[in-house]
C-alpha cells in the first residue's frame, strides 16, 4: 500500500500512555495494596469481612462491565460462572487438592466451559442474548443440583481445611479474596490498555464503523466472554472458600448478576474505575442502612435507575468528563515530533 | 484485471428497490463520482461494498478476489476502505485513538508503525491539532474529516467517500480536493458520491448517476451531466451549476 512511505517508521509522532507522571498514583496504590493486604491484621473481623464481599463483587463487576460497557453483551446469566467455579473448587478439594490452589484451575474450567458457550450465545443478539444467558445458568444450576458427588440440591462443605486454625482459615479467605479482586483489576488494566483495550474501546463507542475499521468484533467479544467466565469463576472459587460451603441456590443465585450490573451502572460503564466506585457506594450504603433491612436494596436499585437516566455514563463517567481524571489511564496521548 | 468489480448487484429493501442489476468496474488509482437524487441507493451501494448490507443477487470482486466472502472487518483489511455520510466516530476515544484503531487493526500495522500512520492520516485532513481531544468534541466538519481521516488510516486500495464536502466554504472545497488527488496520485482509487458537484468535476474522471438503485449514465463527467437521462431526473438541467441536489 502506499499511504505516505516516507513517513512511516520515520518517527513521525511519540506517544504516551498518561497525562500525568505515574509516580504518584504508583505510591498510592502501593500503600493501598500494603494495607489491604495487612488488613486481618489492622481491622476487625467485621469489617474484613465486609472487606471480603465487597471484593468478591469487585471482581464480579469488572468482568460485568468489560461484558457489557466495552463489548456491548449485558449478561444476566454470569452467576453460571460464579457456581461452576465454586464447584470446580469443590471438585478439586475433593480430589485432594488444596482449595487455594484449585482457584487458578476453576478459573481456567470457566474459560474452557465458557469456549462452547460463546458459539451457542453468540447467534443471538441483545435482549435474547440476555435472556440466553439467564437460560444458561439456570441449566448449569439444575445440572449440577443432580450430581450426588456435589451434595445434590443442598450442597457440601469445601474439605481441604484441617491443617489450619480457624484464624488461619478466616485470613487466608480474605487474601483469597484480596488477590482474586486484585488480578482481575490489573489484569483489566492491562488489557484494556493492550491492543485489545483499543479494540474494545471501538466496539463500545460504534459497532459498525469498528468492523468498517477492520475490528473483528465477534473475535474480540468472545475473548472477552472467555476472560470474564474466568474472572467470574475466581470469584465463585473465593466465594466457596469464604463460606466455605457450596449450594447452588447460593452460588447459581441471580442476585449476583443483579448486583453485577447495579454497581457497574452506578459507576460508570466502560472505565476501569467505575464498577470499583459502584462497588464502594454499594457497600457502604448496605452498611449505613443495614438496621433497615431490605432498604438498602430499594435505595440502591432507585440510584441505579436515577443514575441510568440522567447520567448513563454513570458516577465515576461524569465525574471523569468533569473534570478530566483518569486514576487508571488507558489512552493514547499524542506529541508531534515535527518541527 | 479490474481493482473493483461489480456485476448484476441488486437489492430490496421490502419494496424499495436499493440497487437493480448494478455493474460497474474500477481501475487501480481511477477516480469515479457517483451523483444521483436523495434516496437512490447511493450510500447502500457502500454498504454492499463495504459490508454492511448483502445485496440479494450479483457478485462483486475485489483484485479478482470474491469480496462476498468476507465479513466487513475482513473487507477492510482486504483494502476497501470507507467513510459514513453521518459520521459514526468513536465518541469517547481521542481523534488520534480513532485513527489508530483503524491503523492497527484494518492496516495490520503494530506500535510505532501504527502510531505514525495514525498520526500522518491525520495530518493530510488538518485535523493532527486535534489528536488529543475526545472525538464527541468535534464539529460536524471536523467529524466528516475524522471519517476520513480514518478510512485512510486503514490503509486503503479502494476508498470510499459519502459526501465528505457538503457544508464546506469554496476554499475547503477547494483544500479537499487537493487532499483526494494527492491520495489518487498515491495509487489509491477512489469512489466519491457527492452532490456538491464542484468538488466531483476538479477530481473524478468519470460519473456514474444513479436513480431508484439503477445505474443511468455513466461516462465522462460533462457528458453525463448534459445526457438527457440525468437532466430529466434533475428537471430542468440546474445540474451544471453548484450542485445537483
Ligand atoms: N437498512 C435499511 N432498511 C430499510 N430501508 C433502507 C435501509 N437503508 C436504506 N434504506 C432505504 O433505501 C433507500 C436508499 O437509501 P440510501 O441511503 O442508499 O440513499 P442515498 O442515495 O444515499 O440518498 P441520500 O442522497 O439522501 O444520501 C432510501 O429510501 C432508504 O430509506
Ligand atoms: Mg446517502
Amino acid at each position: 500500500m502506499s499511504i505516505s512511505p516516507r513517513e512511516i517508521g520515520s518517527d513521525l509522532v511519540s506517544i504516551r500512555r498518561t497525562t500525568h507522571s505515574p509516580g504518584i498514583t504508583l505510591v498510592v496504590a502501593g500503600a493501598m495494596i500494603g494495607v489491604l493486604t495487612g488488613a486481618p491484621w489492622i481491622f476487625p473481623a467485621s469489617f474484613v469481612t465486609v472487606l471480603m464481599n465487597f471484593f468478591i463483587l469487585v471482581s464480579m463487576a469488572t468482568m460485568w462491565n468489560l461484558m457489557a460497557g466495552y463489548a456491548g453483551m449485558v449478561s444476566i446469566g454470569q452467576q453460571a460462572f460464579v457456581g461452576l467455579g465454586g464447584y470446580a473448587t469443590l471438585y478439586f478439594a475433593l480430589k485432594g487438592m488444596s482449595p487455594y490452589v484449585a482457584i487458578p484451575f476453576s478459573a481456567l474450567t470457566c474459560a474452557l466451559i465458557a469456549i462452547p458457550v460463546t458459539y451457542l450465545l453468540f447467534r443471538l443478539r441483545g435482549g435474547y442474548f440476555s435472556i440466553a444467558t439467564w437460560v444458561v445458568a439456570d441449566t448449569a444450576g439444575i445440572i449440577i443440583g443432580t450430581i450426588a458427588l456435589f451434595g445434590g440440591g443442598t450442597g457440601r462443605p469445601v474439605p481441604g481445611f484441617t491443617n489450619f486454625s480457624p484464624t488461619q482459615i478466616t485470613n487466608f479467605a480474605y487474601l483469597s479474596c484480596w488477590f482474586v479482586a486484585l488480578v482481575v483489576i490489573a489484569g483489566t488494566y492491562l488489557l484494556l490498555r493492550s491492543r485489545l483495550g483499543l479494540v474494545l474501546s471501538s466496539v463500545r463507542d460504534n459497532e459498525i464503523s469498528a468492523r468498517s475499521s477492520g475490528v473483528k468484533v465477534t473475535s474480540a467479544r468472545r475473548t472477552v466472554f472467555i476472560i470474564a467466565a474466568a474472572g467470574c469463576g475466581a470469584a465463585g472459587a473465593v466465594l466457596a472458600i469464604a463460606q466455605p460451603y457450596v449450594q447452588v441456590s447460593n452460588e447459581f443465585n441471580i442476585q449476583w448478576a443483579a448486583e453485577m450490573l447495579f454497581v457497574s451502572m452506578i459507576g460508570g460503564l466502560g472505565t476501569v474505575e467505575g464498577p470499583i466506585i459502584g462497588c464502594v457506594i454499594f457497600f457502604a450504603l448496605q452498611q449505613s442502612l443495614q438496621s433497615y433491612g431490605a432498604w438498602y436494596l430499594i435505595i440502591f436499585g432507585s440510584l441505579a435507575v436515577t443514575i441510568a437516566i440522567w447520567q448513563p455514563r454513570g458516577l465515576w463517567g461524569a465525574f471523569r468528563d468533569k473534570f478530566h481524571i483518569e486514576l487508571l489511564p488507558v489512552g493514547y496521548w499524542t506529541r508531534s515530533k515535527k518541527q | 484485471m479490474s481493482l473493483l468489480q461489480l456485476e448484476g448487484v441488486s437489492k430490496k429493501f421490502g419494496q424499495v428497490v436499493v440497487g437493480e442489476q448494478i455493474t460497474f468496474q474500477l481501475e487501480e488509482a481511477r477516480a469515479i463520482g457517483i451523483v444521483g437524487p436523495n434516496g437512490a441507493g447511493k450510500t447502500s451501494l457502500f454498504g454492499i461494498i463495504s459490508g454492511d448490507i448483502r445485496p440479494d443477487a450479483g457478485t462483486i470482486h475485489f483484485e479478482g478476489n470474491d469480496l462476498l466472502k468476507l465479513n466487513s472487518a475482513q473487507r477492510a483489511r482486504a483494502g476497501i476502505g470507507r467513510t459514513y455520510q453521518v459520521p459514526r466516530p468513536f465518541e469517547h476515544m481521542t481523534v488520534f485513538e480513532n485513527a489508530l484503531v483503524a491503523a492497527q487493526q484494518g492496516a495490520r500495522l503494530r506500535s510505532q508503525h501504527s502510531y505514525d500512520l495514525a498520526y500522518d492520516s491525520l495530518e493530510r485532513t488538518g485535523l493532527s491539532e486535534f489528536a488529543n481531544q475526545p472525538a464527541g468534541s468535534l464539529t460536524l466538519l471536523h467529524r466528516k474529516r475524522l471519517e476520513l481521516s480514518r478510512a485512510l488510516a486503514t490503509s486503503p486500495r479502494v476508498l470510499l467517500l459519502d459526501e465528505i464536502a457538503g457544508g464546506l466554504t469554496d476554499l475547503e472545497v477547494n483544500e479537499l480536493t487537493a487532499i483526494i488527488r494527492q491520495l489518487q496520485s498515491d495509487g489509491i482509487a477512489i469512489v466519491w458520491i457527492e452532490h456538491v458537484v464542484r468538488a466531483l468535476l476538479n477530481t473524478v474522471d468519470r460519473l456514474i448517476c444513479l436513480a431508484a438503485g439503477k445505474i443511468v449514465a455513466d461516462g465522462d463527467p460533462q457528458e453525463v451531466l448534459s445526457s438527457a437521462a440525468v437532466r430529466e431526473l434533475y428537471l430542468g438541467g440546474k445540474v451544471v451549476g453548484e450542485s445537483v441536489q
